[in-house]
């Protein structure tokens, strides 16, 4: 059996789990690129998310933010099919319409650490591929820590 | 040639995406003068319910009447509210709708799973604006995506979130108004716990017991945020109870005692009483050795600072799971200050609430097998896990003969009424090294499927049990006490009933189409009554009550009244 990390990329299009209607039926969600936001002076991020045409994956579908805060994201559709686009957000969870051959933007306020899905909630989009992920790095301010020496992590 | 791309524009709130009447998307400001002293005299404006149990007592009692015990066969749903869910949450698989609703002079304020709130009109079920705070997936819970409702006070809702962040919304709109990090989500903390409002402080409890934690309670100023006080429940080497720690490593440091449920206040001794949790890990206690002070205990912390002044503890160093977070219920009888509290461990223990002096133990359940408590408080056991591999079963088992769900106390019948779960399970220890994040049981655990069974019990303050409505499934959810002389209850099967609080008897029911798991409440709106119950199987029910593992989530609140020929 060949399960290692280091040959993962092409294990997944030697079996076909790379693209939709090949090995699945849709697109293996998680295997798609991984990609990181950049960080302005002033603490805010921004970053791109686009859908590629005939892929039904983000790109990236990995997201990963290095702290919480406010993240600017332009989300732009090159497929050839209509899409829409369901966002984690603290306050209410942010939708988006993405018509083929689209550009939107969305505004977003995350806590970290943590991960969270993005989706495009039409039909079985989400199902089919059309979910990712933001991932947030780092730590809660200090002030929330627990008061005891440092613990071991795994 | 270069297409330019359709300008799809700025992202909505979700919120926008659900009609509403223009200006129907702002509550009016019921909230802004809800004040201290109201809450503190919540039980002289029945129509509301201000705070979590009703009353800083805990006992879950209103004295609406207008549904009584002649009339409530005539009981209909009024409306009903459906939440649903969208998108991958957390806990996907384990949420469950466990709130008490607040109402506030028309508007009803409600916390749902996965950081949802909303405020609806009490009157059609119509919601008003809702908030939903954005959870990590991957957020420690172990017990299912859940969240026990919200508090009000000042033009504020306040809740707390499951990665451990305390919130105050605009109870107009729902805006966040301030939020503060309380907990630490990489060592595996989290909350789940309904907000008290005790003078100008938002106080709040953290969870995450199964992760080997150090548990804590929270005070906020209600304005501001501003932190004021934290009371851990372990206390550190050279505090007061760290000699029932062992005195060598860290165990105390990763010992639990959460406050993941709300505590209860009496504003003339000015004290808090909270329930803590079980001391972690929790059923392997040779790494802990001692009585792990002050895990599985009463609490009495002074409101003003922060400072625990007395305690007392229902299972010293425990090894099934039996916390002490459940309700502490106040009341007087024969001119004493007392305190009622149903325990996991299958005893009801009354307690003098001045000082904490044991008035009365008695058993509310009848399998008990882990061990024994005298009536004068001494405690034995007998059946725990104790050698490395080797399978123990035992009564109650680890969700307790009560889960957190509530008890209640009618001041009209002297008696209180509990849910019961009586259920085994069995443990076997399984040592393991403690790393944050991960679940530090030291055992695995399975609870029985079969040879169970619950019940309402009626109990007066001397622990005499009064009657006893028997159900073929463990009671797990909270009951509601009526100036009616009615307790309402719900059934893991869906069922919500009405019983004569005098007999037991069961006077009327209504299939709500999934199991409960929440505390009904109830209010009235332009003179009429309503009981409201969330309705969501899920939780921990791997722990309550496996043998309904598949059955159906829901996620509806459901509110009831009479017809209007009834009332």
């Amino acid at each position: 059996m060949t399960t290692t990390a280091g040959d993962r990329s092409d294990l997944l299009d030697k079996l076909g789990l790379k693209e939709q209607n090949r090995a699945t039926i849709g697109r293996l969600l998680a295997t798609g690129n991984v990609g990181q936001a950049t960080e302005r002076a002033n603490g805010t991020m921004q970053a791109t998310i686009r859908i590629n045409p005939d892929e039904l994956c983000w790109d990236p579908s990995v997201l990963v933010l290095p702290h919480g805060g406010d993240l600017e994201l332009e989300l732009i559709n090159d497929d050839l099919n209509t899409h829409c686009a369901l966002l984690p957000n603290n306050g209410d969870r942010k939708f988006i319409w993405l018509v083929n051959h689209s550009r939107g933007r969305a505004t977003l306020n995350l806590d970290g650490p943590g991960y969270y899905w993005f989706s495009s909630p039409t039909g079985n989009d989400e199902g089919r591929g059309l979910t990712g992920a933001i991932v947030v790095l780092g730590e809660v301010p200090p002030e929330a820590r627990l008061d005891r020496p440092e613990q071991p992590r795994p | 040639m270069t297409v330019e791309y359709v300008d799809a524009g700025e992202a909505v709130n979700q919120a926008t995406l659900n009609y509403k009447t223009p200006g129907a998307e702002v509550a009016p400001p019921v909230v802004a003068d809800v004040t201290y002293e109201r809450i503190r005299n919540a039980a002289s404006e029945p129509h509301n319910w201000l705070t979590y149990y009703g009353t800083y007592n805990g006992q879950r009692f209103s004295p609406l009447d207008q549904i009584n015990t002649e009339n409530v066969k005539h009981l209909r749903p009024a409306w009903i509210f459906q939440a649903g869910t969208t998108g991958m949450i957390a806990g996907a698989s384990t949420y469950s709708f466990e709130a008490a609703p607040i109402v506030v002079d028309g508007v009803m304020f409600v916390a749902g799973w996965d950081g949802w709130v909303w405020a609806l009109d009490a009157k059609t079920g119509v919601e008003i604006w809702r908030y939903k705070h954005a959870i990590p997936y991957d957020v420690s819970l172990c017990c299912g995506n859940v969240n026990r409702g919200v508090a009000v006070a000042q033009g504020k809702v306040f809740f707390v979130t499951a990665n451990a962040h305390v919130i105050a919304l605009d109870a107009t709109n729902g805006k966040r108004v301030w939020d503060k990090t309380y907990g630490d989500v990489r060592a595996g903390e989290s909350a789940t716990c309904a907000p008290l409002v005790v003078k100008d402080m938002v106080i709040v409890g953290s969870s995450g017991g199964e992760f080997g934690v150090r548990g804590h309670l929270d005070a906020f100023d209600v304005e501001s945020g501003e932190h004021r006080w934290r009371c851990y429940m372990v206390p550190k080497p050279g505090e007061p109870g760290s000699e029932t720690w062992p005195a060598d490593g860290e165990a105390w440091a990763r010992g639990g005692a959460n406050c993941w449920l709300t505590g209860t206040f009496d504003p003339e001794t000015n004290l808090l009483y909270w329930g803590t949790g079980n001391p972690a890990p929790d059923f392997d206690g040779e790494v802990r050795e001692g009585d792990n002070l002050y895990t599985d205990s009463i609490v009495a912390v002074d409101a003003d600072s922060g400072q625990i002044q007395w305690h007392y503890q229902c299972t010293p160093h425990d090894l099934w799971d039996y916390d002490s977070i459940a309700e502490c219920i106040l009341f007087e009888s024969k001119g004493r200050k007392l305190l009622g509290h149903f325990d996991k461990n299958g005893y009801f223990f009354v307690v003098d609430r001045t000082n904490g002096e044991l008035v009365q133990i008695t058993p509310f359940v009848d399998r008990i097998t882990w061990g024994a408590i005298t009536r004068d408080g001494q405690v034995t056991a007998k059946v725990y896990p104790e050698k490395e591999g080797d399978p123990v079963h035992f009564y109650p088992g680890p969700a307790g003969a009560k889960e957190w769900t509530h008890a209640a106390y009618s001041p009209r019948t002297e008696l209180f009424y509990v849910p019961v779960q009586d259920t085994g399970a069995t443990a076997t220890r399984r040592r393991r090294e403690f790393k944050e994040s991960i679940p530090y049981w030291g055992a695995g655990v399975q609870v029985d499927i079969d040879d169970m069974a619950g019940s309402i019990s009626a109990f007066d303050a001397d622990g005499e049990e009064k009657w006893r409505y028997r159900n073929d499934l463990p009671m797990c959810a909270s009951v509601l006490a009526t100036g009616g002389d009615l307790v309402f209850a719900g059934k893991p099967s869906g069922e919500f009933v009405a019983l004569d609080a005098s007999t037991g008897e069961q006077l009327w029911q209504f299939q709500c189409g999934s199991g409960h798991h929440s505390s009904p409440t109830t209010f009235s709106v332009d003179g009429k009554q309503y009981v409201a119950v969330p309705v969501g199987w899920g939780g921990w029910a791997e722990g309550f009550l496996p043998g309904m593992l598949g059955a159906g989530h829901g996620s509806a609140l459901i509110a009831f009244a009479l017809p209007e020929e009834s009332s």
